[in-house]
C-alpha cells in the first residue's frame, strides 16, 4: 500500500519531466550527435539540414531576403486570418468595416497596418530576393527549376497583393483595380475573357469584390503555400544554398562518429535470450548533400547556428513591420464613387511601371513587353548555361548576364518611380519637388 | 506434369502484364481526361452566364427627352446619348485606354485619368487611348422608349431615326 503510494507520488513528481521528454525527444544537445538528432527528430527543424555551410549563414551573402519574404508571408497569414473575423466582402459593408476597424475593434488599426505594410514589404523582398539569386548566379544547375518556382512565387505574390487591394472598397482600391484589370484586358485573344472572369461582370462591382476576396483569402494563399513548400524542399535536395566552388578540393574532416546502439525489447521466447542490437545510420543520402565522413571544412551544425540566425531574422522582420505599422497608417480614402475617378487614377505601386509603359502603347506596354520579360525570366536558367561564377556576388565571369539584368532592374524601378512620383493629373509629367 | 505447371505459370504472367498495363493506360487516360474536362467546366463555371450588376440592356426614356443637338452623358450607365436632328445614338463613355469614365467636352470627350481625347464621334484625337469609343445599338421599344443594348456594339455613325 505504502509502496503504491510512493510510486504514484514519484510518477506525479516526474510528470513534467516525462511529458517534456515525450514531446522533445532529445534533451538540449551537448554533443555533435545530439545536435544532429535535434534536427532529425523535431518536425519543425527536420526541414533544415543537419549541417549548413558557413557561406549560407553569412548575412552579406543572402541578406536574409528569402527568409524575410517567408516570415512576411507568415505575418500576412496571421494578421489576414484575424482581419477576416471582421470583414464582409460586400460593397454595402466593406468600407464600413474598414471604419469599424479604426473605431471599435481592439487593435484593428495596427492589424490592418501590419497586413498592408507586410504585403508591400513582401512584394519588395521577393523581388530583391530574385535579384540576389541572379547576381550571385544561384540559378545555375542543379537549381534551374527552383528559379522557375521562384518566378512563379513572385507572380503569386503580386496577384495576392493585387487581389487584396480591392477589399477596402475605397476610391484608391476601386480605380486601381479598374485600371489594373483593364491592362489585363489588352492581352490578345484571352484578355477580354480573363478580365470578364476576373471581374464576374463588365465592370468592377459586387461580383468582382467577392471573386477577389475568395482568390485573396483561399486560392492564392493555398497555391502560394504549396509553391513555398516545394521551393524549400528543393533547396534541401539541391544541396543547400548555392556556394562558391572551394579553391581546393575539400579535405575530408575527421568526424567523431558514434554508432547508435538501441536496446530493443526482446520477447522472451523459450529459454534463450537473444542479445539483439540494432544500429541505425542517420544521414546516408545520395546527391550533392553532405555525406557522413565527408564533411566539408566550412560547415557548421544547424543547431544552434542556423536556428539562431533564423530566429534573429524573424525578430527583425516582426520589429520592422511593427515599427512601420506604428508610425504610418494604411491609407483609406473616400468610399467608392463610380462616377468620379480620381485624377490621376493609379494602379498599386508595383504595377505603376506597367501603367507607365501602358501610357505609351497599350498592347506593348501592358502585355507585349511584360510577357517577353516574364518568358525570359522563366527560361533564364535554360538560356544561360555557363557554369562559372556561382555563389559569389557580381562574379567577373558573369559580367554580361549581370549587366543585362541590372539594366532590366534599373529600367523597371525607374518606370515605377516615374509612374509614382512624376505623373499627375491626366498622366501629365509633374515635378514632385 | 512439371512442364504443364511451368506453362500455366508463364500464361498467368503473360496475362497479368497486359492487364496491369491496361489498367495503367486506363487510369492515365481517365485522369488526364478528367483534368481536361474539369478545367474546361471550371472555366465555364467561372464565366458568369448572368451578371448581377447593372443590366446591359436598359431604357433611357422617351426620344423627346433628348432635344436635337443634345449630348447628354448618363454616368451611371456609362453611355452618352447623342441626338443629331432626328437621329439618336449611344456612345460609350468608358475610356478605351484603362476604363475610366470620359466626360463630354466642347470638342468631344476627354478622359480625366490619362488625358485621352476623342472627337464628337468618339474617334481618338490625342492621348494613349488605342481605340475609338464604342457605339451601342439603340432601339425604340413598343412603348415608345429608347433602349440601349451595351452587348450589341454597332459601327460608329449608326443612328436610329426617330
Amino acid at each position: 500500500m505504502s509502496k503504491d503510494r510512493t510510486s504514484t507520488l514519484k510518477s506525479l513528481a516526474d510528470l513534467p519531466a516525462n511529458v517534456a521528454r515525450s514531446v522533445f525527444r532529445n534533451p538540449l544537445p551537448s554533443s555533435d550527435r545530439g545536435r544532429a538528432a535535434t534536427s532529425f527528430t523535431n518536425f519543425f527543424l527536420h526541414v533544415q539540414p543537419v549541417r549548413v555551410s558557413r557561406q549560407a549563414l553569412r548575412p552579406s551573402y543572402t541578406l536574409g531576403l528569402g527568409l524575410i519574404s517567408f516570415f512576411l508571408f507568415v505575418i500576412l497569414t496571421a494578421t489576414g486570418v484575424l482581419l477576416m473575423f471582421y470583414y464582409v466582402p460586400s460593397t454595402e459593408q466593406a468600407y464600413n468595416r474598414m471604419l469599424d476597424l479604426r473605431s471599435s475593434v481592439a487593435f484593428g488599426v495596427i492589424l490592418r497596418n501590419m497586413h498592408r505594410w507586410a504585403a508591400h514589404g513582401m512584394v519588395a523582398c521577393v523581388f530583391l530576393h530574385m535579384c540576389r539569386v541572379f547576381f550571385t548566379g544561384s540559378y545555375k544547375p542543379p537549381r534551374e527549376f527552383n528559379w522557375v518556382i521562384g518566378v512563379c512565387l513572385f507572380g503569386l505574390t503580386l496577384l495576392s497583393s493585387f487581389t487584396g487591394y480591392l477589399l477596402p472598397w475605397d476610391q484608391l482600391a476601386f480605380w486601381a483595380i479598374t485600371v489594373g484589370t483593364s491592362i489585363a484586358g489588352y492581352a490578345p485573344f484571352v484578355g477580354k475573357v480573363v478580365k470578364f472572369i476576373l471581374l464576374g461582370d463588365a465592370t468592377v462591382g459586387q461580383e468582382a469584390l467577392l471573386r477577389f476576396y475568395v482568390l485573396h483569402v483561399v486560392v492564392l494563399p493555398l497555391v502560394l503555400t504549396i509553391f513555398v513548400a516545394v521551393h524549400f524542399w528543393r533547396i534541401r535536395k539541391d544541396g543547400g544554398l548555392a556556394k562558391a566552388e572551394p579553391r581546393s578540393t575539400p579535405k575530408p574532416v575527421a568526424v567523431h562518429v558514434e554508432l547508435q546502439e538501441e536496446q530493443i525489447p526482446v520477447p522472451a521466447m523459450g529459454s534463450v535470450a537473444v542479445a539483439a542490437r540494432r544500429f541505425t545510420i542517420q544521414g546516408l543520402v545520395r546527391g550533392p548533400l553532405i555525406k557522413v565522413g565527408m564533411l566539408e571544412e566550412d560547415t557548421v551544425f544547424s543547431w544552434p547556428n542556423l536556428l539562431i540566425a533564423e530566429l534573429f531574422v524573424l525578430m527583425l522582420t516582426i520589429a520592422g513591420v511593427m515599427l512601420v505599422s506604428i508610425l504610418f497608417n494604411a491609407p483609406l480614402e473616400q468610399p467608392v464613387n463610380v462616377m468620379h475617378p480620381p485624377n490621376p487614377a493609379k494602379a498599386p505601386w508595383y504595377f505603376l511601371g506597367l501603367q507607365e509603359q501602358v501610357s505609351y502603347s497599350a498592347f506593348w506596354g501592358g502585355i507585349g513587353v511584360p510577357g517577353i520579360e516574364l518568358l525570359l525570366l522563366l527560361l533564364l536558367p535554360y538560356i544561360d548555361r555557363g557554369k562559372e561564377g556561382v555563389g559569389r556576388w557580381f562574379a567577373r565571369q558573369r559580367i554580361l548576364a549581370n549587366t543585362i539584368f541590372l539594366l532590366f532592374v534599373i529600367v523597371n524601378i525607374g518606370l515605377i518611380i516615374i509612374g509614382t512620383f512624376f505623373r499627375g493629373a491626366n498622366w501629365q509629367f509633374v515635378s514632385p519637388f | 506434369m512439371g512442364v504443364a505447371t511451368q506453362k500455366t505459370a508463364t500464361e498467368t504472367q503473360e496475362q497479368r502484364i497486359p492487364r496491369r498495363r491496361f489498367l495503367a493506360w486506363l487510369s492515365g487516360v481517365g485522369l488526364v481526361g478528367s483534368t481536361v474536362i474539369g478545367a474546361f467546366s471550371t472555366f465555364l463555371f467561372m464565366r458568369p452566364r448572368t451578371t448581377y450588376g447593372q443590366p446591359n440592356r436598359f431604357s433611357i426614356g422617351r426620344p423627346e427627352e433628348f432635344p436635337p443637338g443634345a449630348r447628354s452623358a448618363i454616368d451611371p450607365k456609362r453611355v452618352c446619348i447623342v441626338r443629331d436632328g432626328n437621329k439618336v445614338a449611344a456612345i460609350s463613355t468608358t475610356c478605351t485606354h484603362l476604363g475610366c469614365i470620359v466626360g463630354p467636352s466642347a470638342t468631344g470627350f476627354q478622359c480625366p485619368c490619362h488625358g485621352s481625347r476623342f472627337d464628337v464621334d468618339g474617334n481618338v484625337t490625342g492621348g494613349p487611348a488605342p481605340k475609338p469609343l464604342a457605339w451601342f445599338a439603340v432601339t425604340l421599344t413598343p412603348s415608345g422608349e429608347l433602349e440601349v443594348d451595351k452587348d450589341n456594339e454597332v459601327q460608329p455613325g449608326t443612328y436610329l431615326s426617330v
